[in-house]
C-alpha cells in the first residue's frame, strides 16, 4: 500500500478512498439483487431440463446417473405411441406458423390502405376495428366454438388458427409504421405506371419488413402458446393435437412420470426460448408497443 | 375501389369470427342446449329461455364465488408485480455490467407457454418431494409437507399468484425502464443542486412520472385477471375445495375457470350468459380508467 502524504491531503484521499470503497459496495450490493432475481426466474426452466435428463423414478433426488442415455426421456416422449410428442411438435409447428403468415399477410394488405389510401368510410371503419379490442377473449369462446363445429373444422388445423387470423393489434401496429413510409416513394412509382399490388409488393413490403417480422413472430407465439382454444377444437383422439393439449392429456395419464413430463414439457419451452435469443428486439418491441405509445 | 380489395381478407375474417361472434354470443346467452337432441348439432336446436340463464347466474353461488377470486388473485398479482418490475427496473438502470444479459433473462418467462410454467411449478411445489418443500422443510418449516402449498386453501392462491408474477416481472421492467430513462437527467441533477438524497429523489422525481405505467399495469391484470385459465387449469384445477357459508367452493376457481366448467358439461347458453358479465366487468375497468386519465 502506498504512503499517503501528511496533513490536510491525507484526509482528502482517505476521504475518497472511502467514497470509492462505498460506491463499489453499492455496486456489489445491486449486481447480487439482479443476480438473484435472475436465479428465481430462471431456477423454473433449468429444473424443468434438470429433471428431464434423470432416470425415471429419481425425479426427486439430487443424485444424478449417467448409466441410461442423456437424453432418454427426450426420445421416449418424441416417439410415445399414445402421446407422440414429436407429431404434437409439427402440429404446433403447423398452426403457429400458418397463423403467423396468413396474419401478416392480411395485417399488411389492410394496414397498406390504412395508412396511405384515402376511401369512404376510413376513419369510422378504423375505430370500430379498435374498438373489439376491449372486448375479452373469454366473449368468443362459446361462439367461435359454435361456429366451428356448425362449419365441421373440430380436429383441424383450420379450426385451430382461421377464427383468430384477424388480429386488430396486427393492423393498428402496421399503420403504425407504414404511416412512416416516405410518400414520395409511391408516388414515383404510380407516375412510373406500377399500380397499387406493384407498389405495396415491391416497396411497402420490402420496407416494413421489421414491422412484419415482429407481427409474425408475436402471431406465432400466440398460437404456439394458445392452449384454451386448442383444447376446445380437439377432441382427446384428434390426430392434429398440438403440444399444450398433448401436454395436458399425457400428464391426465402419467401424474407421477415426471422426468418425461419435463422432458414433454421442454420441447414447448426449449425452441421459443432460442428464437426469442435470436429475435429479442422484435418480440419486446412487439410485446410493449400498445404501453409505450402513451 | 382497390382499397376495399386490399381490406377484403381481412374483413371477411374479421366480420365472421369477431364481428359476428358477439351477437351470436348475445342469442346463445338467451338459450340453453336441450339435451333432447344430437349432441353434434346442438346449436341448431338450442331452446329459447328468455333472461334464465342471467337470472340463474344471479342467483349462482359459485358464480359470485369465482367473481371475489377473480378480484383475490388481481389483488395479489398486481400490487408485487407493479414493485417488482420497478425495483428490478431501478436497479436497471444503474449502469451496472451484464445488463443487457438480465434484460434477457428477466423477459424470457413471458414469451413461455403458461401452461408448461404451471406444470414446472406444480413439480416445485409438490408436498413432501419437491425442491421447496424440502427446503422449508430444512429450515424446520413443515407446515406444508402434508398437503402442499397448492392443496392448502388458504395458501393456493398465493402459489398460483406467486409463479405467474414471476413469469411476468420482465414485463413491467422493460416499460418502468423506458419511462425512467424519459426522464431528463437534467431534473436529477438539479435535485442534487437543492441536496434530495436518493430516496427523496425516487419518492418526488422516479415516482409520479412512472405513474402512467403503474396504472397501465394495473389495467393490464386486471383483465388478464378476468381472463385467467390456463395457470389455473395447470396448477389447481380450481382446488382445493373448502365449504364458505354451506357451499363448497373451489379456493382458486376463478371466474375464467368456472366458465370453462360450464363449457365442459356443454351448458353453452349458461357460458355465453358468463361470459357477457365478464365483457361488462371489463367495459367499467377500462370506463374507470379513461376517466383516471383524463384527470390527471
Amino acid at each position: 500500500m502506498k504512503r499517503a502524504e501528511p496533513g490536510l491531503e491525507e484526509e482528502e484521499i482517505n476521504e475518497s478512498r472511502l467514497e470509492e470503497l462505498k460506491r463499489r459496495f453499492r455496486r456489489g450490493a445491486l449486481m447480487v439483487v439482479l443476480v438473484i432475481m435472475a436465479v428465481a426466474m430462471l431456477f423454473p426452466f433449468f429444473w424443468m431440463l434438470w429433471v428431464a435428463l434423470k432416470e425415471e423414478g429419481h425425479a426427486f433426488t439430487f443424485d444424478f446417473s449417467w448409466a441410461k442415455p442423456l437424453f432418454s426421456n427426450f426420445a421416449s416422449v418424441w416417439k410415445n405411441p399414445d402421446y407422440p410428442f414429436g407429431k404434437f411438435f409439427l402440429n404446433s409447428l403447423v398452426v403457429a406458423t400458418a397463423g403467423g403468415a396468413v396474419t401478416a399477410l392480411m395485417c399488411s394488405m389492410g394496414a397498406y390502405v390504412f395508412a396511405k389510401k384515402d376511401f369512404a368510410g376510413k376513419e369510422p371503419l378504423f375505430w370500430t376495428l379498435l374498438a373489439t379490442m376491449m372486448v375479452p377473449g373469454m366473449v368468443y369462446l362459446v361462439p367461435q366454438f359454435a361456429l366451428v363445429s356448425t362449419f365441421r373444422w373440430v380436429n383441424t388445423y383450420q379450426g385451430m388458427f382461421v377464427p383468430h387470423l384477424a388480429s386488430v393489434w396486427g393492423l393498428f401496429l402496421l399503420r403504425q409504421y407504414m404511416e412512416t413510409l416516405p410518400d414520395s416513394v409511391i408516388e414515383q412509382a404510380k407516375i412510373d405506371g406500377a399500380g397499387d399490388w406493384r407498389i405495396f409488393f415491391t416497396f411497402v413490403v420490402p420496407l416494413s419488413m421489421p414491422a412484419i417480422a415482429t407481427v409474425f413472430l408475436i402471431t406465432f407465439l400466440f398460437h404456439w402458446n394458445n392452449f384454451l382454444w386448442q383444447l376446445v377444437v380437439n377432441t382427446p383422439d384428434s390426430p392434429l393435437l398440438t403440444l399444450p393439449v398433448g401436454l395436458a392429456l399425457f400428464r391426465g395419464q402419467y401424474t407421477t412420470e415426471w422426468t418425461k413430463l419435463m422432458a414433454a414439457s421442454a420441447f414447448s419451452i426449449v425452441p421459443i426460448a432460442i428464437i426469442f435469443g435470436f429475435a429479442q428486439r422484435f418480440f419486446i418491441q412487439g410485446m410493449t408497443v400498445g404501453a409505450l405509445k402513451e | 375501389m382497390v382499397s376495399y380489395v386490399f381490406l377484403l381478407p381481412f374483413l371477411i375474417v374479421f366480420g365472421i369470427f369477431l364481428a359476428y361472434p358477439i351477437f351470436y354470443s348475445m342469442w346463445l346467452s338467451v338459450n340453453r342446449v336441450s339435451w333432447t337432441t344430437d349432441l353434434f348439432n346442438c346449436f341448431t336446436t338450442m331452446k329459447f329461455v328468455g333472461f334464465g340463464n342471467y337470472l340463474e347466474l344471479l342467483q349462482d353461488p359459485r358464480f359470485w364465488w369465482s367473481l371475489l377470486m377473480t378480484f383475490y388473485y388481481a389483488a395479489l398479482c398486481i400490487p408485487f408485480s407493479v414493485l417488482g418490475s420497478l425495483l428490478l427496473a431501478v436497479v436497471m438502470n444503474q449502469k451496472l455490467q451484464g445488463v443487457k444479459f438480465f434484460r434477457t433473462a428477466y423477459f424470457l418467462p413471458n414469451v413461455l407457454d403458461m401452461l408448461v410454467v404451471g406444470i414446472i411449478w406444480v413439480f416445485i411445489y409438490s408436498p413432501h418431494y419437491g425442491i421447496l418443500d424440502r427446503f422449508l422443510s430444512s429450515l424446520g418449516i413443515t407446515y406444508f409437507s402434508q398437503t402442499g402449498i397448492l392443496g392448502n386453501p388458504r395458501t393456493a392462491m398465493l402459489g398460483v399468484a406467486f409463479a405467474v408474477v414471476l413469469k411476468g416481472l420482465g414485463f413491467g421492467m422493460i416499460l418502468f425502464l423506458a419511462a425512467i430513462q424519459n426522464i431528463p437527467t437534467s431534473v436529477y441533477e438539479a435535485a442534487d443542486i437543492d441536496g434530495a438524497n436518493a430516496g427523496q429523489k425516487f419518492w418526488l422525481i422516479t415516482l409520479p412520472l412512472v405513474k402512467p405505467i403503474v396504472l397501465f399495469l394495473s389495467i393490464t391484470g386486471m383483465i388478464q385477471a378476468l381472463n385467467a385459465f390456463a395457470e389455473f387449469f395447470a396448477m389447481t384445477s380450481g382446488r382445493p375445495y373448502a365449504v364458505v357459508g354451506g357451499v363448497t367452493q373451489g379456493m382458486t376457481r376463478v371466474t375464467g375457470y368456472y366458465l370453462f366448467e360450464n363449457w365442459q358439461t356443454m351448458r353453452y347458453g349458461y357460458t355465453a350468459a358468463i361470459s357477457f358479465v365478464l365483457l361488462l366487468v371489463t367495459l367499467g375497468i377500462s370506463y374507470a380508467n379513461a376517466r383516471a386519465l383524463r384527470t390527471r
